[in-house]
Parts: C-alpha cells; structure tokens; sequence
C-alpha cells in the first residue's frame, strides 16, 4: 500500500514535470513528445493504481493522439519541422490568470469533495474489463458517443480550415 | 529463464531476419554477413552530428529496440514460453508499437539532417493511417477468443485459425504490420534511393548498428504477432509447440520481405488514401462479419 501510493506521486510528479516542460521547450516536436511523456506518466499512475486496461489504453492512445495533434500543429504553424525559434506562450496576462483560477478550482475539487474511503479490494483486471465493457455499452455510451462525434467534427473543421482555398491558392501564384 | 530465452529467440529470429533480408536485397544467401557487418559497424566511429538534439539522438534507437521487445514480451511462443500473460495483451502490442513512432519521429528530429526529419515526420503520417486497421483488426481476432490473453487467444484456434476464419482481418493485419515495421513496399521513413536512409541516414557506427537491430527484432515481433493472432500460434501436429511458432514466425518474416520486392514503394498521400478509404471499411465489415458468424453459430450450437 505503501509503495503504491509512492509510485503514484512519483508518477504524478513526472506528469506534472513533462506537462511544465511542454511551454518551457522551444520546439515544437519537444513540446509534443513532453505532452506525451506527461500523458503516458497518467497512463504509468493508472497502472499504479492496478487499473490495467486504462492505463495501458492511455499509454496507446497518448502516442497515437500525439502524432495527431503534431500533424495538426504542422498544418497551422506553416513550420513543417519546427525549424524556426518559437515560443510556446502567448496572451500571457490571461493565460497566468486563466492557470491561477484553474489551479484553484482543481485543487478545490480534490480537497472539498467527498472521496469517501479508499477501496479495500481491486476486482481483478479481467472483472475490470467486463465491467468496463457493460459500462460503455450501457451508461456512459451517449457520453462517448457524445465526445467522439464532437471530435470527429472539431477535426473535419481543423482539416477543412487549413485547407487551402482556391481563391487563396490564385492570390499567392498572382504574387510570385 | 523464461525472459532469457525469449530474448534469445528474438536474437536469433533477427539474424534470420538480416540474412533474409541482405538476400532479398543482394540476391545471395550468406550466413555471416549480418555478423560481420554488425562488428563492422560496431569497430567504426559513431558520430554525433553538429547541433543535434542530443537527448532525441541518442534515446531514439533504444526506445525503437525497448518498444519491439516489449511487445514481444505479451507474445507466447509455446505454451508457459511467455514473458507476462497480461490480461489485456492483444491492447498491450499496440501500446507497445505505438512508441515505434515516437522512437523513429525521435530519430528524425534528433539529428537536425533534412532526410531524416523528412523520413520521421513520414512514419508519423504513416502511423495515422496504418494504427486504426491494425487494432481494428484485432478487434475480430479478440471477438473470436473472447479475451484478450495472447494465450486464450492462440488456444481459441485449435480447430481453425483466424488466417482462414477471418481472411480478410487477417489481410489487413498483414499488410498493416508491414507499415509498422517500415519494410518495402511501406519504407517511406527509411526510403533508400529517394531518402538516403532517412532516420537511418545520419546514425553511424554503434548507434547504426542498434537501430538495425532494432528493426530486425521488429520485424520478428510483428511476424510473431501475426503468427499468435492469425496462424495459431503454437498449434499444429507433429512438431513440438515452440517448432511450430518458429516455423511460422519465419515463413511470415520471409512473406513480408519477399513481397515488397514486388511492390513499388507507395507515395504517402496513396498510402493515406488506401488505408482510410479501403482498409478501415473493410476493418469495420471484418468486425461485423465475425459478429454475424459468433452469433451464427452459438444460435445453431444452442438448438441443436
């Protein structure tokens, strides 16, 4: 019990550090691959925390989510590789308040709600994944089908906005 | 023990692997080259390239061999020859191979050349359009076994493997595991003749030599996986168990080397295409199709 609750703030820690990395790096594939060690130090504490499915599902999805995201980085930075100098932060006045409050209201959430006690026993991996399953396909199914159209959506927009259009294409040939 | 001898295994298949490999490139089949170009370039100079990204450089080539061997690591050979029998191991080899990525994405951008960067950010596009036919694949594979144990898996093809049960999951798999571990016809990060290596192209001496054994023992894991998912593993009569896994592992190895000889190599946006447009709906039938004959089936066993 000890060495779980050790682990989990050791990888709670690495988390956090690679998140802080992320704006702290020049570059832009740095900064991703710190988003995915982060990511993938969640998926580490869900294994600590004996939740095997969902963490190895995190350590999978992060990589893959990632590569996305960096293709999706590439198509609005007019920056393929990330060559030129750059700076992860911007509108830094609201940003700093928008982290202050946040922080604020996430550590209110883990202080002021009611946890309850911890779980005396683990069901075994292969009761987690039953129950997973008959959770998604039951209860929480409108919620994921929620998200997962809502993104499926926000990435055709992405794609159709950095699409070039016809008239912008004719401008820049009009310039050369 | 267990460990020892998987890893063993890994080594071997990849010297088989590289003796392969150099016939179907050099069309003779010489048993030491492998070794003698492995000292080679172990006995040469490895250069750092101006400005690199030291941290990227050097951890690339070792996370593309960790994450081989770690999907390897849920992959049984025979039955109890298995490093860990995870609960969610048919999940675990993609968790693994997803990193494939990130080490050769790491490998291109670390030494600050144009073909690399150009070759990472290759298998980066590469990824998007392989990684959902691949699990969706095994998707099939795991409806048929009704788990996700390797083991359970490969004991649920005891009367008829998946490669005939599911032909088409088994298609896509294929052909998908030979995106992951970048053979030809999908060498678009490595590219030699167009890329000049690619991620490949700025490592030299030690750092080159781990980098090529590491995609030696990926292209063994990814053999093995289509072996344990779709050949049935560790079944067949005669020979003993682990013989079988060998047998296959190494006729599938010498399939996905053969074939892209014959393959000219697929342009990315051509590659994108086939994947989105062809693979993942016949993925997506693949999956129904397998619902429809387990549903059949349990139907016709109940009213008999």
């Amino acid at each position: 019990m000890i060495l779980q609750t050790v682990f989990i703030g050791l990888f709670g820690i690495a988390a956090i550090w690679f998140a802080v990395v992320v704006f702290r790096t020049h570059s832009m594939v740095r900064s991703a691959l710190a988003l995915l060690f982060s990511q993938a130090a969640l998926g580490a504490m869900f294994l600590a925390m004996q939740a095997e499915f969902l963490g190895v599902l995190q350590i999978m999805m992060m990589a893959t989510e990632m590569s996305i995201m960096a293709i999706f980085m590439v198509m609005f930075m007019m920056d393929p590789g990330g060559l030129g100098g750059m700076d992860m932060t911007h509108q830094k006045r609201g940003s700093q308040a928008a982290g202050v409050i946040g922080a604020f209201a996430a550590l209110g959430v883990a202080f002021l709600a009611g946890w309850g006690s911890p779980a005396a026993t683990v069901p075994g991996p292969q009761e987690q994944l039953r129950g997973l399953g008959l959770d998604l396909m039951e209860r929480s199914m409108l919620i994921f089908e929620t998200a997962g159209v809502t993104i499926l959506a926000a990435m055709i927009a992405a794609t159709a906005v950095a699409l070039a259009t016809r008239s912008a294409t004719k401008q820049e040939g009009n310039d050369e | 023990m267990t460990t020892v001898l998987v890893i063993v295994a890994l080594l071997v298949g990849a010297y088989l692997v590289a003796v392969l490999e150099s016939w179907t490139s050099t069309g003779r089949l010489s048993f030491a080259s492998p070794l003698l170009a492995g000292l080679a370039l172990v006995g040469r100079e490895s250069l750092v390239p101006r400005k690199s990204d030291r941290i990227f450089f050097e951890v690339g080539p070792v996370l593309l061999l960790v994450s081989a061997v770690l999907a390897a690591a849920v992959l049984p050979l025979s039955p109890g020859l298995i490093i860990t029998d995870l609960t969610t191991g048919a999940l675990f080899v993609n968790a693994a191979l997803a990193y494939v990525m990130v080490a050769l994405l790491m490998a291109g951008w670390g030494p600050d050349g144009a073909y690399a960067m150009v070759g990472g950010f290759r298998f980066l596009g590469q990824l998007v359009g392989y990684s959902m036919p691949i699990v969706m694949a095994i998707v099939g594979v795991a409806m048929r076994a009704e788990s996700l144990v390797t083991t359970q898996i490969v004991e649920s093809q005891v009367t008829l493997p998946n490669a005939v049960y599911q032909p088409v999951g088994f298609m896509i798999f294929f052909v998908a595991a030979m995106a992951v571990c970048f053979l030809p016809p999908f060498d678009l990060p490595t590219a030699p003749g167009e890329l000049a290596g690619g991620v490949m192209a700025e490592y030299t001496g030690w750092r080159l030599a781990v980098m090529r054994l590491a995609r030696a023992v990926l292209v063994v894991t990814l053999a093995a996986s289509v072996t344990v998912f779709y050949l049935g593993g560790w079944n067949g009569p005669v020979l003993p168990p682990w013989a079988w896994t060998a047998v296959k592992t190494l006729a599938v190895a010498a399939v996905m080397l053969v074939a892209g000889r014959y393959v000219p190599r697929l342009r990315e946006e051509h590659l994108l295409a086939w994947y989105w447009k062809f693979a993942i709906p016949l993925a997506l039938l693949n999956i129904l199709y397998v619902g429809i004959v387990l549903i059949a089936g349990s139907s016709s066993s109940m009213s008999m």
